[in-house]
């Protein structure tokens, strides 16, 4: 179980770092928006959805990257004062009654639109342009690293928050 | 009683975060969750209402001011991890050092070019305490000015524009102003980003002249250096020119913005771009750099994010239990008028300030405590600016200011909070004088295209037949539109 634990972490750290990297083509398609707009006069709108389509992708792992830095934004000025076993027993807490639950629930509550807008392959509603499907799909990998790092933080020796 | 639930919920995440230290994200679910299966329980409201939640999470992911959340935070950490902030910082302190005060106002300066574009105030102060508080202490600046100098710096993010905080903001405001405008059915303008950009300037500006004042008063005796390496470091032509064609730009960027000429997402992509290249042409971004840009970039809009997510559930909850219709209720029964619930608004923003990031702010307390007061008061671009000076107050404000908090424990020194309270009281001063300023003259906030004067109704309101027909003139599709589209939409 332990080595199950360890492998999933290494899988999911993996995953967040690499999903880290699509700032850039993010960077680079917003920024081309502006000549393809005025310069060229063509494409603007399908780099506009591409990069729509990346920035979800990032976000989803972005949440899941904070919570292995410890970047998410908390008061911990009086909680510093704690005993280091006080502070693993709230991040526990917290990630197994808090983030587990929510994330479970919004996953299952979440599911029938993706699955649809999967089948669908849904397009963008405005430029009619194909990819809004993977929205949907980002919106429920958020999710699902969300509840992966919960459980982690939940059972492994050493949770990361706070 | 119900209603009054909402007010519960904030107390209690206001309780949970200083005890217990959980990051503000999780306590916000944590809380909204219990309410959310009270009120289920209770019968207050219904499971289909939660089961809304990942249509208003997708509605996070498809909006495009959101974008340029990331593409900021990525400007800010590329100026902060490539030589930008010691070029600015030393060539800043040698075009100043005829002032008497090069250390303090080219901090100032620093700040100024950089807390915009940083994440947040916390950030800020990251990135300023370990930028400026070794050169400032090595300069001879006594520890308590040095702090009270890194708060105020870090904390100009949220005033001038076009901050990450003023376009969030921006969008928070929006949404007040159309929850407000859907109960008092008032025709009006509603407020946009550009609006509040706009309105910030001048007092933003003025607020800036007092801050350079006042650190040029309190830091105007020579200082004797500590480290006399460090504070003599004098920069070279290369650093110069750098120095200066990263403030135009930098300073170009921000003003395109501000007037208008650029989209925020655009302006902040081409920054990022155009810094990036730099850092390529001249081989200071480094393979290992790059990753470090990347990995900061990612883990601060991720916590960016997560908060966002968190306050989308957390409104959802409080509106469920209608307590933003009882706040409006409760501040028109005061009949204490637009003063008196300006002044009771803008008091509770500025208490939870003292505990809240901005962002929380913004995601937490602005959609539930403003469009009640949009209601009575219907100068929307000066509530907007009034809720910025308030929140950049309350962060500087002993002995709880988020940034005071946030300076003491980042600096990890014995900081004896008596010293760093008196260094901050001018600038507190100065940010009441502009506070007075704009409450007394609201012409100070630049309205192009003022929203409180209606364009085609004088009157300002419509009764139920008028927004019908407007509604229906509106839906009738007009006679020559394509077939083609008409089919699709």
């Amino acid at each position: 179980m332990a080595a199950f634990g360890r492998g999933l972490d290494r899988f999911v750290g993996v995953l967040v770092s690499a999903g880290g990297i699509l700032v850039l083509p993010v960077c680079l398609l917003l920024f081309l928006q502006w000549p393809l707009r005025d310069v060229v006069q063509a494409y603007s709108r399908e780099a506009n959805d591409l990069a729509q389509c990346l920035f979800a992708l990032y976000v989803s792992v972005a949440i899941n990257a904070a919570t292995r830095q410890r970047t998410h934004l908390a008061t911990d000025v009086f909680a510093q004062r704690y005993s280091q076993r006080t502070r693993d027993l709230l991040a526990r807490a917290g990630s197994l009654f808090v983030l587990v639950p929510w994330s479970l629930f919004v996953l299952c509550a979440g599911w029938p639109m993706a699955a649809q807008s999967v089948r669908q392959l849904e397009a963008f509603p405005e430029t009619y342009n194909p990819g809004y499907f993977v929205l949907k799909i980002a919106l429920l990998l958020v999710v699902l690293l969300i509840l992966l790092q919960a459980l982690l933080d939940a059972f492994q020796r050493r949770p990361r928050q706070p | 009683m119900t209603e009054l639930a909402g007010i519960a919920m904030l107390a209690a995440v206001a309780l949970l975060l200083v005890t217990t230290g959980l990051p503000a994200w999780q306590l916000l679910i944590g809380v909204a969750m219990a309410f959310a299966f009270g009120g289920v329980i209770g019968g207050v409201f219904g499971l289909p209402l939660l089961t809304a939640m990942p249509a208003r999470l997708l509605g996070l992911l498809e909006q495009d001011i959101l974008q340029a959340l990331p593409l900021y935070v990525l400007m800010g950490a590329l100026l902060n991890h490539l030589p930008f902030a010691q070029f600015l910082y030393r060539t800043g302190n040698r075009a100043l050092a005829a002032t008497g005060a090069g250390p303090a106002l080219a901090g100032l300066g620093l700040g100024v070019l950089l807390a915009p574009m940083n994440g947040s105030v916390g950030a800020s102060v990251a990135m300023l305490s370990r930028t400026l508080s070794p050169r400032l202490d090595a300069a001879g600046m006594t520890p308590a000015r040095g702090a009270a100098l890194v708060c105020v710096a870090s904390t100009m993010g949220v005033v001038i524009p076009p901050s990450l905080v003023l376009i969030l903001l921006g969008d928070a405001m929006m949404r007040a102003h159309t929850e407000a405008l859907n109960l008092t059915r008032e025709s009006v303008r509603i407020i946009n980003t550009q609006d509040v950009f706009v309105g910030a300037l001048l007092p933003a500006a003025i607020l800036l002249g007092l801050c350079v004042g006042v650190a040029w008063w309190t830091n105007r005796r020579r200082m004797e250096p500590r480290n006399r390496q460090v504070a003599d470091d004098s920069p070279s032509r290369r650093e110069w020119v750098v120095a200066v064609m990263t403030a135009a730009f930098i300073g170009c960027l921000l003003a395109g913005v501000t007037l208008g000429y650029l989209f925020a997402v655009e302006a902040a992509a081409t920054g990022a771009v155009a810094l990036f290249g730099f850092g390529v042409a001249t081989r200071t971004l480094t393979r290992a750099i790059l990753r470090d840009v990347v990995r900061d970039t990612l883990a601060i809009t991720g916590a960016l994010f997560a908060l966002l997510v968190a306050a989308t559930m957390f409104t959802l909850v409080v509106r469920a239990f209608g307590t933003d219709r009882w706040v409006a209720g409760a501040l028109a029964s005061l009949g204490a008028g637009e003063w008196g619930s300006l002044a009771v608004v803008l008091g509770i923003v500025a208490l939870c300030a003292l505990v809240l990031d901005a962002f929380e702010m913004i995601f937490v307390v602005i959609p539930i405590a403003l469009p009640p007061l949009l209601t009575q008061v219907h100068d929307a671009t000066w509530v907007a600016v009034l809720t910025l000076l308030i929140l950049q107050a309350s962060f500087l404000t002993p002995p709880f200011g988020y940034a005071v908090l946030m300076v003491r424990h980042s600096l990890r020194r014995g900081m004896a909070l008596t010293a760093l309270s008196r260094a901050l009281l001018p600038y507190l001063a100065a940010q009441l004088l502009v506070l007075c300023l704009v409450l007394a003259w609201p012409a100070l906030v630049w309205q192009r295209n003022p929203t409180t004067i209606a364009p085609e109704n004088p009157a300002g309101t419509v009764s139920d037949d008028e927004a019908r027909r407007m509604l229906e003139q509106q839906l009738s599709p007009p006679s020559d539109e394509s077939p083609g589209k008409a089919g699709k939409e």
